[in-house]
């Protein structure tokens, strides 16, 4: 290949700063949009299990409508889309106060929250049905059974999957950049600007994000094996 | 072995004798072998390259690709060349040459002394410089009033750059593409777009409601096009600039300068004495 390779470019003016403030940016956005995303996935899975049919259509709606439009989409929509729909003094002053952010924020969190959702619903059904009937028959009401006896072992059961939803996420969070947000891929296209050196921005970025990835999936492994729960789960390896 | 026995035949012979010319250049070997120039262009950079009503893809740097350089090639040959388009944009256009995915970038690329670290330019085939759009009626009235106040831009433009330089204290929001940028200023997320007068110009031309939106301010970058190849590649480079000098002697230039920007062309934008006089000084005597 013809290509002069010049990694000093990654080090020298102000790449590293920018290098740093769109990872600062990206595990903010991302944090951000990880709880909501897990709040509306955990609320709308369990929903969608209850037996109570106009919850679980309205949970259902969410989960179908957001996780089958494409994410860029969701990113225009709540960018482009939403603001017009609130007073002008609100425009202004959200347009001045980083609506970029939030609207990228939003359209992370509520994408990821309908995949969320069928992430934790399949770990609510595969619990057996007797547990429910038990917790019943020990006078449980429905919310106390979610909350205190269901919940909790579903949301032991599905750490691996929702490892997965949460790596996607963090990766998702460059498709702000169409919306004007300086998270990390934004910056190592701001390094190209500068350097022209196109091959060493991305490299860098690429390691940056394999770097976030695998801490988290790190973590996530940590907290699988800190609340398993002896015996209940059939575990290899562990 | 070939290419040894062809050097010597070379300098056996003499200077007189006409030297396997492709020889010494990838890319016209590549070209040759293919029987197509790839160039990588804009879909939404009216009228450099977009795509127009009929859903053609068209533009002024399509055309001298076509109407000039591809020419030159065809007859540099002996063959006729094809042309085939790939979308390039500001993030994609270096790594596209560098990756052999495409020949030459004929767009909206300026040519800065950062970025013939990484490729080769032709001469300028287009001079602008950046300004701003607003809508009728904006206090923006040039860079010298933007402090404070939102700014969209393209994201891995020099306009980007000068202003975080020059102004700081703009609140700057940087889009991938010109139509994001353009929707956030006609929404009022922005309260001026910067982009090169003529880029401007015919995104003005272009809008729904050409009269509501003017250009205001001083040229505050200057931005000469050309067309980027891939470095050290100086028999190609030597075709392309040899068709471009060769379309501003013969008119062939100017002829479709008239179309895209003259009265009746898509962006108006009459040709001053001072950048027609800097075009014909860049062609060097035959």
């Amino acid at each position: 290949m013809n290509y002069k390779f010049q990694w000093s470019v990654l080090w020298s003016g102000d790449s590293g700063s920018w290098l740093l403030q769109g990872v600062l940016m990206t595990l903010e956005i991302s944090a951000l949009a990880w709880v909501l995303a897990v709040a509306l996935g955990i609320l709308s899975g369990a929903l969608r299990t209850v037996p109570f049919r106009p919850l679980r259509a309205i949970a259902t709606f969410y989960v179908e409508f957001f996780r089958n439009v494409p994410l860029l989409v969701w990113m225009f929509f709540w960018y482009f889309g939403v603001p017009p729909l609130l007073p002008v003094g609100v425009q202004d002053w959200l347009f001045s106060h980083g609506a970029e952010f939030w609207a990228g924020m939003f359209a992370l969190g509520v994408y990821h929250g309908a995949r969320f959702s069928e992430v934790i619903r399949s770990g609510i059904q595969s619990i057996p049905r007797t547990q429910f009937e038990a917790a019943h028959a020990m006078g449980f009401t429905t919310w106390q059974v979610y909350r205190l006896v269901i919940l909790p072992v579903a949301l032991r059961l599905i750490v691996p999957p929702a490892t997965n939803e949460s790596l996607n996420l963090l990766k998702n969070s460059s498709v702000a950049l169409t919306i004007s947000v300086a998270e990390l891929t934004f910056q190592t296209r701001q390094i190209e600007t500068y350097t022209a050196k196109a091959i060493e921005a991305l490299t860098a970025g690429t390691l940056i994000y394999l770097g976030l990835c695998l801490s988290i999936a790190t973590i996530m492994a940590r907290v699988e094996r800190r609340f398993a729960i002896p015996g209940l789960i059939v575990r290899v390896g562990g | 072995m070939a290419r040894l026995v062809a050097l010597l035949l070379t300098v056996a012979l003499g200077f007189g004798v006409a030297a396997p010319a492709l020889a010494q250049s990838p890319t016209l070997d590549k070209i040759n072998q293919s029987g197509t120039l790839v160039i990588g262009t804009r879909t939404g950079s009216p009228p450099f390259g977009f795509v127009n009503k009929d859903n053609q893809w068209v533009g002024f740097s399509i055309d001298l690709v076509e109407q000039a350089i591809l020419p030159a090639l065809s007859k540099k040959l002996g063959k006729e060349i094809k042309l085939e388009k790939k979308e390039s944009t500001p993030p994609t256009r270096i790594p596209l040459l560098t990756s052999n995915a495409v020949d030459l970038i004929a767009e909206t690329m300026t040519d800065t002394r950062a970025r013939r670290d990484s490729v080769d330019f032709s001469l300028t085939f287009f001079v602008t410089g950046a300004q701003f759009l607003v809508r009728k009626g904006s206090p923006v009235k040039g860079i010298q009033n933007i402090s404070g106040r939102r700014i969209a831009a393209q994201q891995g433009s020099t306009n980007a750059r000068i202003i975080r330089e020059r102004v700081p204290s703009a609140q700057l929001r940087e889009f991938p593409d010109q139509p994001a940028a353009f929707q956030a200023l006609v929404q009022r997320q922005v309260d001026a777009y910067t982009n090169d007068g003529i880029q401007l110009a015919g995104l003005k031309a272009k809008a729904p409601k050409p009269d509501e939106w003017m250009i205001v301010g001083d040229f505050f970058s200057y931005e000469p096009y050309g067309m980027a190849m891939r470095k050290n590649d100086s028999d190609f480079r030597a075709v392309v600039n040899n068709a471009l000098m060769e379309a501003i002697e013969s008119g062939k230039y100017f002829e479709l300068y008239d179309k895209w920007f003259g009265p009746k062309g898509d962006v108006p934008y009459p040709l001053t004495a001072e950048n027609k006089r800097f075009l014909q000084m860049q062609v060097v005597p035959k």
